[in-house]
């Protein structure tokens, strides 16, 4: 083992955390390590007036050097304000282009970057329940931008249309998302245990951005249950410095919560 | 007048059928000593309203006293899917109103304040497919955002579970009130389980903690660890071993049965549920 292996878990906080910048607003949902992880280190590192927000639990800027769900109200302690749910609302669900950017997982995500939290197969008699939207909905369509962070990448998970639209994306390609009435916005990456994804500007379709470290792109489409872009040959993931995950380690996540999931 | 009432007294005139809203917020302060008291009077099809929740609708399908429910989150987190709202919703044994947040509070909102709905933004989303009644089109004018309304939710009952109260039921938060204050105010009767009842003198020396002021409040009952095997704000942690059994015991009809044996039918009122549980003690601080 070198000093830059880590976990899955801990590389997905890495490259998130280097695309937030200083100034940002986010807001994070219950169970939510990596996107903590992620506000935390960006802030430890580069930005650090990046001001994130407990979505369900109201607290603000949280930096205790442990991971925990941001419901918890051990977090109160450590934050620099406490708001109440019903005043948040106001800006979760309704404000134009409050938050910069949410950070969420999803069952499935299609080629347009469209998520789905709710089922797999017909609404009224599914193969697969999910957990539902929350403020799934409100966050692609009304944050600047969002990012995914899928557990898995297989032709169920990346489908070419999600079972059940309920965190748009680009929804049907190219201008499709502002000609409905959407604020301009959708998905910026998509994090998989395969690689990174991002999505062509002019056609919104996802296209291969980076490989994780072992994986080739042949393997990858055979996941995938769509056409996925490729230009050129993609370059392997970069991957956490040492620095990095020191920071991580030292500052952020002091107990290992991220380190202990699956190695990357 | 005093508020203060038995678990048994706080639920009478609760009829089968009725809608019931649930507090908290996934493994936080969900309503569970009311909940347990709900499925032994064997409630019948009743329409649950929950706020992202996790055990507290579940138990309740799980345990057949539901006939509808909508569904804005419910969730085992880390244990994985809610194991009877999962069941119930794959084999269409109950019906579910697909809801997100901005339907939840704008109908709540409505309800609040005597609106007979709210607006939302439309997000173009699958909810107004499968869920036409709540998600309804309003016109829209040009240069304007696209709409959609929401019909005002209205509660007949909401559970909810908090930190202390007084008899007057001045009800105080530790910890984030979520959205049991909006449900309150939606809500025709709010029935409360408190850890400890303190007194009004404690209640103004941190009156900032007080969200919940009586005229919200009906009833109010002691039910120390009454959020078990969630947590309540600070008092306690999520109870993770218990939450892994519950999902473990999910898993067959028999195993759930002796389960709801252990800790709801078996434990006839809430001091038997804490000596199950092996009679834990609260912190001694009034407040956080």
């Amino acid at each position: 083992m070198t000093d830059t292996d880590c976990s899955m878990a801990e590389l997905h906080a890495v490259l998130l955390a280097r695309d937030l910048r200083n100034g940002e607003k986010a807001i994070v949902g219950t169970n939510s390590d990596v996107q903590v992880a992620a506000c935390n280190l960006a802030r430890a590192s580069h930005a650090p007036t990046l001001w994130w927000v407990s979505g369900p639990g109201g607290m603000i800027n949280c930096n205790e050097p442990v991971i925990r769900s941001t419901a918890r109200t051990e977090n109160i302690a450590w934050s620099e304000a406490m708001m109440d749910l019903p005043q948040m609302v106001d800006f979760i669900d309704w404000k134009l282009h409050f938050f910069d950017f949410a950070i969420l997982g999803a069952i499935q995500i299609d080629r347009y970057g469209n998520i789905n939290t709710v089922c797999v197969g017909p609404h009224d008699k599914p193969r697969l329940r999910g957990p539902g939207t929350v403020g799934i909905s409100a966050l692609t369509a009304l944050a600047r931008r969002f990012y995914v962070v899928m557990a898995r990448h297989d032709r169920g998970s990346f489908p070419e249309r999600v079972d059940f639209l309920n965190g748009p994306g680009f929804l049907d390609g190219g201008t499709s998302r502002t000609d409905r009435g959407l604020p301009e916005g959708g998905p910026k990456f998509v994090l998989s245990p395969l690689g990174v994804f991002d999505f062509e500007p002019v056609s919104k379709r996802m296209r291969v951005k980076s490989l994780n470290p072992g994986v080739a792109l042949e393997q990858v489409h055979k996941q995938t249950g769509f056409e996925l872009l490729v230009e050129e040959t993609p370059p392997v993931t970069a991957m956490p410095t040492a620095e990095e995950l020191k920071t991580l380690r030292a500052s952020v996540d002091t107990t290992g919560v991220l380190r202990e999931r699956r190695r990357a | 007048m005093s508020k203060l009432k038995t678990l048994s007294d706080a639920l009478d005139g609760i009829e089968d059928g009725a809608t019931v809203g649930l507090g908290g917020w996934i493994f936080n302060s969900q309503p569970m000593a009311l909940v347990r008291e709900l499925i032994r009077r064997k409630k019948r099809n009743l329409r649950l309203v929950p706020a992202p929740g996790s055990i507290a609708p579940d138990m309740l399908i799980g345990a057949g006293c539901v006939a509808e429910t909508g569904c804005v989150f419910i969730s085992f987190e880390q244990f994985g899917l809610a194991p009877h709202f999962r069941r119930a919703a794959e084999t269409a044994s109950i019906k579910i109103h697909e809801l997100d947040g901005p339907a939840i509070a704008g109908g709540l909102r409505a309800a609040a304040c005597d609106l007979p709905y709210g607006l939302i933004p439309d997000m173009c989303t699958d909810l107004p497919r499968v869920n036409p009644q709540t998600y309804q089109p309003v016109p829209r004018q040009p240069g304007e955002r696209a709409m959609l309304k929401v019909p005002a939710i209205h509660l007949d009952v909401l559970l909810l579970h908090a930190q202390q109260a007084d008899e007057l039921g001045n009800v105080q938060y530790f910890g984030p009130v979520f959205f049991d204050v909006l449900m309150a105010q939606a809500a025709k009767k709010v029935i409360v389980s408190v850890d400890r009842i303190v007194s009004n003198e404690t209640i103004r020396r941190d009156n900032h903690l007080t969200k919940l002021p009586s005229a919200f409040v009906h009833a109010v009952v002691e039910a120390p660890f009454g959020a078990h095997p969630t947590s309540s704000g600070g008092l306690y942690e999520a109870d993770d071993t218990h939450l892994a059994a519950y999902v473990k015991a999910s898993g067959s009809t028999e195993s759930f049965a002796t389960y709801l044996d252990t800790y709801v039918g078996g434990a006839a009122v809430h001091a038997d549920y804490c000596k199950r549980i092996g009679n834990p003690r609260l912190p001694e601080q009034a407040t956080r």
